[in-house]
């Protein structure tokens, strides 16, 4: 478009306002400088591409399968020992997320089917157990999982329920179960991810016109004919979209490597880099993080790709009518309570382990001890007792006062102009406001740190500056990262809302400031409230950045360090001693608690909100 | 009259779809114009054009004389009433009709006076603190109108506000609106694909198709005169054949269809041309009229059925796969199917144009 032809555009007095141009420029200009060129520019430097020569760093040879399992009996004790491959840090990065992904899909969208398209005794309390794992306790839900399998010289918690309620009444025999390293950290990712396809899987399956199922069963369809060709072509959009954020959060999870000390994943050799400030590494983790960017990427967009081909879904005319499901079978029943139970079970398993460790002094053989009645609450007592751990509440609230002004300005001004504004520009501020959700949250990390160290005006963003720099930096990347919320939110919200409610105002000769505030405002506030919230809890738990930039303001055996919450869930959970009696990793539960607590009312209140069930997870 | 709304040669794209293909028309000041069309012909997109909605990609709009093209809708002087009538949901039924007055900064005593006697006049008084939620859809629509009048502009802009309510209270609101019209002496600019609609309200019409107009005039010489092949199809309840012209004088040509001659107004023709008669059903009889011109129509019934004010007859023409279709008023005792008749309709009602193969394809998917 030629500068005449924009001019025009722009400024033309029918097509665009004063409002609507800042409404759309203003976010616009901020995201590409505050995130869009970070990004680049750090990326694009990429050099170290001798990672790919390096067998540490890429090894595709036979001996990557060599020591998947270990299986030795000594007297009458059994010992399997799951350790899964090592194909090098970029090789089991990727490799690890295929196969967490897959397997994600598998379970998650089979239970979804299960609970959302048939009707049984019980499918509110698989519906409702299901939901757990979506509680969001960075490292310590990983940590619960590991206390469930981890190697060990007596039992651990899932050997012991094996050993003592099954093999040794039936057989006399011992079964020492655990998981370490690559199959330990993809345990643990399946766990905490699969619920994300599920709840996908659920909203798809609820978008369902009941009348495509009744025609298909009117003309004979049934059983599992009905499910492949009506209903799965249906929920294939859902279950997309939530196997590839799958494929994403196990790429740039770093709980599981670290939780399970098993570093040769991307996500940790970038995190250690931004964390201990190893910058003569910044060529080398300049091309993992590059890499990691095209993977969680490529199937971002090979499912556009194949989603813009398959809008079928939504033909039908007339309003859609929902679903209540098919009943189930009684072989149905068997699959349900012995097979997908079980699976919903284990999943909320870290949830519950989070809870009950929360009110424990350690976690240290099978079973965690639990605190005496009188000190019940001990463990929540010293998060405010403790001046590192209370250091770490306050400085995410501090983050968040901070940042969620900046989100819900820019949130609503980009939601509404990516909504109404016809002018050059507005599709790139759609795609952009929604670009973060897709985009590593350690690449922003690295490119952050690299990129405000050279360029940071003045100090204001520089990442050695502390406090101030780092606290800046915190604060643009939670705002870059946890503006899609609100983004969407009001975009849904004011899409939503007729255009000619605005129109009949203004065609009455209203100015458009007056339309959004007597319009606009009153219309979406619902929607603008609930992106809000959502924004706010996913700053709390973000975590990639809050591990990295918030680690450079000093561990929290400092009272004055700059670390939120996530950083202090993650020195919690790996540090073996701390003031106060309890394990420290006890005291990490706790914070969790009080964590997942927020995220629960939140989410309830935000949904309430904005009058639909939301089916946006993150980290 | 002087004008007032003048839209000159107005082209409108939406990235590959030309809207409006170079649209010139003439609104008087107090005349009740409609903008009739099929979906998609672009009347919307006029509208929403004069209105300031939309800006045009070339040509230009003036409102009493005064190019308007660049101005933006709310320093225009028009009011639009829209489709769906957009009340604001979380407004009651005064807030949203006092919401132009007070942008206009009256007085709050005036701006009440105002509202009350709009509301007074439109049959809504007593539902000031009603909210849009709670009213009917045909007390809606009066709201919605109440708005728009209430800041007395210099055109009102209807799009097709009538649309969304049922049969009956159509017909009431639609006699209630002209009379408001003529009450007032309001401008008024009526999108509206219903040519019943259309016919019955305005002073003229606008026909159009495909990013053009086709006609414009008063409904009678729209309906009487058909300058277009598709103005003649599209008015009224109308059959379509193709033939080839055997004679042809100025005001009458005869054209065979499959094996019957029929003789039209001829709008074109010349001998040995291909030809699309438009036949309107109404006025047909079984016997020839008295003291009007009249042509014989041969064929064999397919269909007789009773449709309340008259009997349809649909007939096949022999040697032919078209069909004519004809209302016969209840009194004729009206022919089975199978049985081969003789019909004899108005030649008023009879036009013959050249072939537009767009234009037949058009009407053929809108029957």
């Amino acid at each position: 478009m030629s500068l005449e032809r924009l001019k025009k555009a722009v400024f033309h007095p029918t097509k665009s306002d004063l409002e609507i141009v800042i409404f759309l420029y203003l976010p616009l200009v901020f995201i590409l400088l505050g995130f869009v060129l970070p990004l680049l520019s750090t990326i694009l430097s990429a050099r170290g591409w001798e990672v790919f020569r390096d067998k540490y760093y890429l090894d595709l040879s036979w001996d990557a399968f060599s020591n998947i399992v270990e299986y030795k009996t000594i007297r009458n004790k059994i010992i399997i020992t799951v350790k899964g491959f090592d194909l090098g840090v970029i090789g089991n990065s990727i490799v690890n997320a295929v196969l967490v992904t897959l397997t994600a899909t598998l379970l998650g969208s089979s239970v979804a089917v299960l609970v959302g398209f048939y009707r049984f005794r019980g499918r509110r309390i698989f519906a409702a157990l299901a939901y757990v794992p979506l509680l969001m306790a960075p490292f310590v839900n990983a940590y619960i999982i590991q206390r469930f399998v981890n190697p060990t010289l007596g039992y651990n918690t899932l050997s012991y329920i094996i050993s003592k309620f099954f093999t040794e009444p039936l057989l006399g025999k011992t079964v020492i179960i655990s998981f370490k390293n690559q199959a330990g950290v993809f345990l643990a990712q399946v766990l905490m991810f699969y619920p994300i396809v599920y709840i996908n899987t659920l909203a798809a399956l609820a978008a369902i016109d009941a009348t495509l199922v009744e025609q298909a069963l009117n003309l004979g369809a049934r059983g599992f004919k009905l499910l492949r060709k009506i209903v799965l072509p249906l929920i294939v959009p859902g279950i997309l979209a939530g196997s590839t954020l799958v494929f994403i959060l196990s790429l740039e999870d770093v709980g599981g490597p670290i939780i399970f000390k098993y570093h040769k994943f991307i996500s940790y050799e970038v995190y250690q880099s931004v964390a201990y400030q190893a910058t003569q590494e910044i060529a080398k983790v300049a091309s993992l993080s590059l890499i990691m960017l095209v993977a969680a990427l490529t199937p971002l967009v090979v499912a556009r790709q194949y989603l813009s081909l398959r809008y079928y879904a939504r033909l039908a005319r007339g309003a859609p009518r929902p679903f209540y499901g098919l009943k189930l079978g009684s072989k149905g029943y068997v699959l349900a309570y012995l097979i997908v139970l079980p699976i919903i079970m284990a999943a909320a398993i870290p949830q519950f382990g989070i809870i009950v460790l929360a009110f424990s002094e350690r976690w240290v053989g099978a079973l965690p001890d639990l605190l005496p009645a009188d000190k019940l609450f001990t463990n929540f007592e010293a998060l405010l007792s403790i001046e590192g751990i209370r250091r770490s509440i306050l400085n995410s609230l501090y983050y968040l006062g901070q940042a969620i002004v900046f989100i819900a300005v820019l949130g609503f001004m980009a939601g509404y102009a990516t909504a109404r504004a016809r002018l050059p520009g507005a599709t790139l501020l759609d795609t952009l406001t929604s670009t973060p959700l897709a985009i590593p949250g350690l690449v922003v990390a690295f490119s952050y740190f690299v990129f405000f160290s050279k360029h940071n005006l003045g100090g204001f963003f520089d990442p050695q500056n502390v406090p101030y720099g780092v606290v800046h930096l915190l604060v643009l990347a939670y705002v870059m990262r946890r503006i899609p919320f609100t983004v969407r939110s009001v975009f849904t919200s004011v899409i939503q809302t007729p255009e000619e409610l605005e129109e009949a105002a203004r065609s009455l000769g209203s100015r458009r400031f007056r339309v959004l505030a007597r319009i606009v405002l009153p219309l979406t506030w619902r929607g603008l409230i609930a992106g809000i919230l959502l924004s706010s809890i996913y700053v709390l738990a973000e975590v990639s950045v809050s591990v990295t930039i918030g680690a450079l303001g000093g561990d929290i055996y400092s009272s004055d360090h700059l670390g939120p919450i996530t950083f202090a869930l993650l020195q919690l959970t790996t540090m073996t001693t701390l003031v106060g009696g309890t394990q420290p990793q006890a005291k990490a539960a706790a914070l969790a608690v009080l964590l997942m607590i927020l995220e629960a009312t939140v989410i309830t209140i935000s949904s309430r909100l904005a009058r639909r069930g939301q089916a946006l997870i993150t980290v | 009259m002087a004008t007032a709304i003048e839209v000159e040669n107005v082209v409108k794209r939406f990235g590959q779809t030309i809207a409006l293909r170079g649209v010139s028309l003439e609104i008087r000041e107090g005349e009740l114009f409609a903008i009739l069309g099929p979906s998609g012909c672009g009347k919307t997109t006029l509208l929403r054009i004069i209105a300031g909605f939309e800006v045009p990609d070339s040509g230009r709009v003036y409102l009493k004389g005064k190019d308007v093209t660049n101005v933006p809708p709310d320093k225009r002087g028009t009011v639009m009433v829209f489709q769906n009538w957009a009340l604001w949901p979380h407004m009651t039924v005064y807030e949203n009709v006092a919401f132009g007055l007070r942008l206009r900064k009256l007085p709050e005593a005036e701006i009440r006076r105002k509202v009350l006697q709009t509301l007074e006049m439109l049959g809504l008084r007593g539902l000031e603190n009603r909210f849009p939620s709670q009213l009917s859809g045909g007390q809606q629509q009066r709201v919605a109108l109440a708005r728009a009048l209430v800041v007395e502009p210099e055109v009102l802009l209807l799009d097709e506000p009538l649309s969304n309510l049922d049969a009956k209270l159509r017909l009431r609101l639609r006699g209630e609106l002209k009379q408001l019209q003529k009450k007032l002496g309001i401008t008024m600019v009526y999108v509206t694909h219903d040519q019943e609609e259309a016919m019955s309200l305005a002073d003229r019409i606008a026909l159009m198709r495909n990013g053009l107009i086709e006609q414009v005039g008063s409904p009678s010489t729209l309906y009487k005169k058909p300058k277009t092949l598709f103005t003649a199809a599209f008015l009224g309840r109308t059959s379509l054949l193709l033939g080839k012209v055997m004679d042809a004088g100025d005001d009458k040509v005869l054209v065979r269809a499959g094996e019957i001659d029929i003789v039209a107004q001829n709008h074109g023709l010349q001998k040995g041309e291909g030809a699309a008669v438009v036949i309107k059903a109404e006025g047909a009889r079984m016997e020839p009229h008295k003291g009007r011109e009249t042509v014989k129509i041969r064929g064999t019934v397919t269909v007789s059925m009773y449709v309340g004010a008259f009997v349809e007859v649909r007939v096949r023409i022999p040697g032919s796969k078209y069909e004519v279709m004809l209302d016969l008023p209840l009194d004729t005792p009206a022919p089975g199917p199978g049985q081969e008749v003789e019909f004899y309709v108005p030649l008023d009602n009879i036009h013959a144009y050249p072939i537009e193969e767009d234009v037949i394809k058009e009407i053929a998917e809108q029957a």
